[in-house]
Formats: structure tokens, sequence, C-alpha cells
């Protein structure tokens, strides 16, 4: 590892968790420690019963239904790109250990098939609803409604997104290779694996964990809480 | 902060010297802040931090979807104050104020807009049906307008009649015999409509099972003493009105006192229940936000005149004539007694039983449009002409029912549907729910 990448997916790696474990920690607290609202915000009808409202908290959070009502468009962009993320957060974890089940099922050469049909699709509807995100913020109403902050988040996801894929579609790293650098972070001992570190594509590979290190940094002092924060607030929709 | 919200506003004096000038506008910024700090809660910093300004509320919003204009979309209101939030309290927006568009607390331009934003909001709360995070803007803007009230920008109409009504309970000996005055001639037509001689209308009656809080006129004491008579239940009129000047001013100081006269009231004549007219503003304060001011658990319930009239019904006390109106009847939920409240079944009971061609609107229930003028908006004549061109949706949603009559149980609306049914020639009658219960029970 060179001395940019040694610290761009290396050492910084740790004080991106760092900043955002405790930079979380500290909002969560501050939302924790000011008083509840002494008046009930939710909206009626009240759910039935805690069971109910359990569900309705979930259902609400995570597929916000209503919000296909009011704007179908930005709803679906909306699914179509988180629920894409949570997906390719999930496959990211083979680089910490493989899907033994299915790669047993599918052997070698058809587990690296899935994963390039898979994560090529899923990364080119990222890219797609990332850039429906910034396309829509160029008009109004949303060009004044927005702040810097909107345009820097989408920013850090089209780099990410546009490494990420990159590395998909044009690198020719195996998985293994990846979980060798993935489990040498993860160990304290981080370094690219030769196979890595012969190829040009190093280099996309360092400034995609250095742009995720940015985006993790800035993650809890920014509207990105709201992954987060959506729970507390689908909750008091409830409060009746 | 005690005295800032009541009736001083701070004060914005220019003086002679710049250094003064500079101290007194520091001082009036941090004066200012702490009313913001005063109103923080977990609420609040959740819905101004978590909002990812996607717009989605969009065209949840009335008002924004007919005009288009960006002061109201319920995002950007929230918006203003979490400029404010920014720039001042968040800790990441005090390091790098220009990543959210910062803003003093004091800013002219911004507190301008806020207060066209935050007086035009009827309060409906249906963003939030809508919003992902569930936001309640109407929360936010009602923090908004502490901070305009402290900073002498609280609009004037409202304030004068916030005063009026706080003037009222603080000098109720002069008020009490014009009031019993009115009421004898209220009294003799009660009588004659129901044909009973012992029928009365009762006031400072100790003991009595309810408190009932009509409005300003007899419009709503007749109809609801009929029912009351016919339903033979123990009950007193309140001398005050229901309705909440100082709630919709946003100062929650006078909002507190206004509705403290009839607790008081209540409290001095031993009531079990204090039973709200049709007014939805009123019912939300009294139910929901009252015991939070006064950080006090009331000894009484507070329950709607509809909810209580529904009872009547269903236990016989009140007897309809069935299926009685001919014409084609619909309903709108106010927001404050729907969305809000949580009757969308007790109403529908009662003009089901009466109406034997009722026609719901759509979207009805939570997702009802706003009539467009609650949140005092009837009350301040420079947002007449706004409001009625906001109201286009309800009219158009009214129109599309072909009901002659439309009933709902907010004086608000019904002022509103007024105007829009001159405005748009919808050629309908407008009517109270008692009002439909008293021309359709048995005598």
């Amino acid at each position: 590892m060179s001395g940019f990448s040694f610290f761009a997916a290396g050492i910084m790696v740790y004080i991106a968790v760092l900043v955002f474990v405790v930079g979380m920690a500290y909002q969560i607290y501050g939302w924790v420690k000011a008083p509840r609202s002494a008046v009930r915000l939710g909206i009626f009808p009240k759910p039935k019963n805690k069971g109910v409202r359990f569900f309705k908290l979930l259902k609400d959070s995570f597929i916000f239904p209503h919000s296909a009502e009011s704007d179908p468009w930005m709803y679906t962009f909306a699914i179509l790109f988180h629920f894409s993320l949570a997906a390719v957060l999930f496959a990211h974890f083979r680089m910490v250990h493989e899907f033994t089940p299915i790669a047993n099922a599918l052997g070698k050469e058809g587990m690296e098939k899935l994963g390039a049909i898979a994560g090529g699709t899923l990364g080119i509807i990222l890219l797609v609803t990332i850039l429906f995100y910034i396309f829509r913020r160029f008009f109004s109403p949303y060009k004044d409604l927005s702040v810097f902050e909107d345009y820097f988040i989408v920013f850090l996801l089209i780099v990410i997104i546009g490494l990420g894929d990159h590395l998909r579609f044009f690198a020719k790293i195996s998985a293994s290779e990846y979980r060798a650098y993935f489990l040498s972070v993860l160990t304290f001992r981080p370094f690219f694996p030769e196979a890595i570190a012969e190829k040009g594509a190093r280099w996309v590979l360092t400034m995609h964990v250095f742009f995720v290190n940015l985006f993790v940094m800035y993650f809890p002092f920014s509207k990105l809480t709201h992954a987060i924060g959506t729970f507390a607030v689908n909750s008091v929709r409830s409060d009746v | 902060m005690e005295n800032n919200t009541m009736n001083n506003t701070i004060n914005i004096t220019p003086n002679n010297t710049n250094n003064t000038m500079d101290e007194e506008k520091t001082a009036q910024r941090e004066a200012l802040l702490e009313v913001l700090k005063s109103k923080i809660n977990r609420q609040l910093l959740l819905y101004l931090d978590v909002c990812a300004r996607c717009a989605i509320c969009r065209d949840a919003c009335h008002q924004y979807k007919v005009t288009k204009d960006i002061t109201y979309l319920p995002a950007y209101r929230a918006e203003l104050v979490r400029r404010i939030y920014k720039k001042n309290i968040s800790p990441a927006g005090r390091i790098f104020p220009k990543l959210f568009e910062g803003k003093e607390i004091d800013d002219e331009k911004l507190l301008e807009e806020l207060g066209r934003s935050a007086y035009a909001c009827t309060g409906c709360r249906r963003c939030m049906v809508y919003c992902p995070f569930s936001i309640d803007t109407a929360w936010v803007l009602s923090v908004a307008k502490e901070i305009l009230n402290a900073a002498g920008r609280g609009n004037t109409m409202l304030g004068e009649l916030a005063d009026a009504a706080i003037f009222k309970g603080e000098n109720i000996d002069m008020f009490k015999e014009i009031l019993q005055e009115t009421l004898k001639e209220t009294e003799d037509e009660l009588r004659g409509k129901l044909n009973d001689p012992s029928a009365s209308i009762p006031m400072e009656n100790t003991g009595a099972d309810f408190l009932y809080v009509a409005l300003a006129g007899t419009h709503t004491i007749l109809p609801a003493a009929m029912i009351f008579n016919k339903a033979k239940i123990s009950w007193s009129l309140s001398m005050f009105e229901a309705a909440n000047y100082g709630y919709f001013l946003g100062s929650s100081k006078k909002a507190k006192a206004i509705a403290e006269r009839i607790v008081e009231e209540a409290k001095r004549l031993k009531v079990k229940e204090i039973i709200i007219t049709e007014c939805g503003h009123a019912y939300r304060v009294m139910k929901f936000l009252y015991e939070a001011w006064a950080k006090e658990k009331l000894p009484f319930k507070i329950r709607g005149f509809v909810e209580l009239a529904a009872e009547f019904i269903k236990d016989g006390r009140v007897v309809l004539k069935e299926k009685n109106f001919p014409e084609p009847v619909t309903y709108h939920d106010p927001c404050q007694v729907g969305r809000n409240a949580g009757f969308y079944d007790e109403p529908r009971y009662i003009m089901k039983r009466i109406a034997a061609d009722f026609r719901d609107m759509a979207p009805n229930k939570e997702r009802n449009w706003c009539c467009g003028g609650g949140g005092g908006l009837v009350a301040m004549s420079e947002l007449d002409k706004f409001r009625i061109q906001t109201g286009r949706l309800k009219a158009e949603q009214i129109k599309k029912t072909g009901a002659k009559v439309l009933v709902t149980p907010c004086e608000n609306c019904r002022l509103q549907m007024d105007s829009l049914n001159e405005a748009y020639g919808l050629g309908i009658e407008i009517s109270s729910v008692m009002d439909f219960i008293a021309n359709n029970m048995v005598i």
C-alpha cells in the first residue's frame, strides 16, 4: 500500500468508524436528553393496540405507503434507492465471509455470476436513482428548498456509487481478493493483497473507500440521521 | 423569558450610538434565542434533524398545491425554522452554517417570510399524513409563532381578539348581566321550539354533570339547549366562548389564559365534564394542549358536543326521525375533529341515521382536504382572498358529491364554507351537526 492508500483505505477507516460512533451517540444522546413533548403529537386513527402500533411503526418507517399517494415518482425512486442500498450493503458482507450456502449451491462460477448480475443490477439502479435525486433538485420548488448539504450528500453518493460500479464492471478483482483486503482492515493490519496491489483498479478501490469514509464521518451531523431518527418520528405519528 | 411571550415584545428601538445599537441587537437576538430554546423538546429536535427536504409533502398542502408558492410548501415552512436552529443550536450547523444556510434569528428577511408562512398555515396537519418521517410542520410553526410574537411580529388582529378574550375573563362581572339578558330571549325561543315551558338554559349551575362551552352568539346555544333539554340531563352553559385566538396567535401563554377561564369555571361549578361545542381548535386546545401548558391533570373529562350527542342518540335519550332528510347530504371532516382528534365515526353515525342520501367526500377522514379557513384564517381579513383561492380544492370536492347540504362540526370550517359557497357558486346549505339533529329529532 502506498502512503495515500494506506491512509484512505486503512487508517481513515478507523477514524471514520470512530467519528460515526461518537457522533451518532452524541446525536442520539441529544434527542434522548431533550424532554419529551408534553403534547401528544400523533394523528388519528389510533392503532388498536401496542402490537398494531409496532407493526405500523415498521410499515411507516420502512415503506411509508402514504408517501406514494402524494408523490408516486419520488416515492418509487426513493424506495428503489433505499432498498437497493440496503441490499448492496448486505452484499458487502460477502467480504467478511462468503455466503457459503449460496456458494455451495451455485458453485464458484455460479456465485461469481450471481454477484455480477445482482451486484450489477443494483449498482445501476443506485446510479440511476441517485441521478434522479440530483436532477430533481435542479427544478423548482426543490431547487429553492435545497441547501448546500443536499448537494454535498448526493455528490458523495454519486462518487461512491460510480466508483463502486466501476469496480463491479471493469476491475478484475475477485471476491476473495476483496475479502483479503477487508479482513486485513478488520484485523487492524490494512494491506492490499498482491492481486489488488498490482492492478490500476487499486486506485478506484482506494477512492471508493475514501469517499465512503467521508460519508460515514459526515453522517451523524447531517440529515442522513433520518435513517435512524425515522423510527423515533414515525413512532410519534401513532402517539395519540 | 416568562413575560416576553405574554404582553411585552422584545424591544427593537434604535438608539443613537452604534455601540448601544449593537448591544441592543445582541440582547434582542439572545432573547429571541431563549424563546426558541424554551420550546425545544425531543420531537422538535427530531423534526428539525431528520427532514430530508424531499418535498414529498408538496401536494399534501392545499395552499402549495393551489398557489405553487414555495412559502407554503410544508418542508420549506419548517426549513425556515431549521435555518435558525442550524445557525444557533445544532453543533454541526454552528461550525459550518453555510452548509445548511444557517440564519440569525433576527434576520429581517427570514422573519418576514416566516411570518407570512406561519400565519397562513391552517394547522390542518395534512402534510404530516404524507411525510415519510411524519413531520408535524404545524408543530414546528407553533414554535415559529412564539418567536414571531416575541419579535413583535405576531398577527395584530389575532392578538387583539386574544386580548379581548383575556379581558373578558378578568372582568366577567361586567359581562354577566348582558349575557343573562340575551339568554332570556333564547330561552323563550327554546320553550316555543320544544313546546315545553319548563325548558331552560341554566348558567352557574353548580354540581351539573356537563359544562357546555358554546361560541359567541346564540347559534350554538339554541340547538344544543334543545338537545340537552330533550336528553333531560343536568348541564350548565359556560359564560365563556370556546374560540381561542391565543392559540391561532401562537402564544401558548395567552392561549392558556383563555382556556383557563373555562377550566376555572368548571372547577368552581364542580362539573363532571366539559363539553366543547362544534369548534375544532377549541376542542384540540382543551383536550390535547391545555394539560401540557398548565402542567396539571384536569379533574374532569373533555368531550366534544358531537361525541355526547351520539351517546344521547344511542341511549335513546334523543330520538331521531330516521331517514327524515331526503336531499343528498355530505359531511366535512374538520381537521381538528378528524385527523387531529379521531372523531370520524360519531358524526357519520348521526348523519346516516337522519339523511336518506348520505354521500362521503373523497378523500375523507385523515386524508380529507382542509377547508382552507382554519388556523384563524377566517379572522384575518388580509388573508380573505388567499383562503378563498386556496379553498378551491375543497370547493371541487364538495361539488363532486352533488350534495345539497354540507354538515360539519366546526365553526371555522362553516365560515369558510360560506365563503366558498358564494365564491364558487356551490349552491349548498351549510349546517352544524347540532342544527341537523335539532331539526330532525322527535320533539
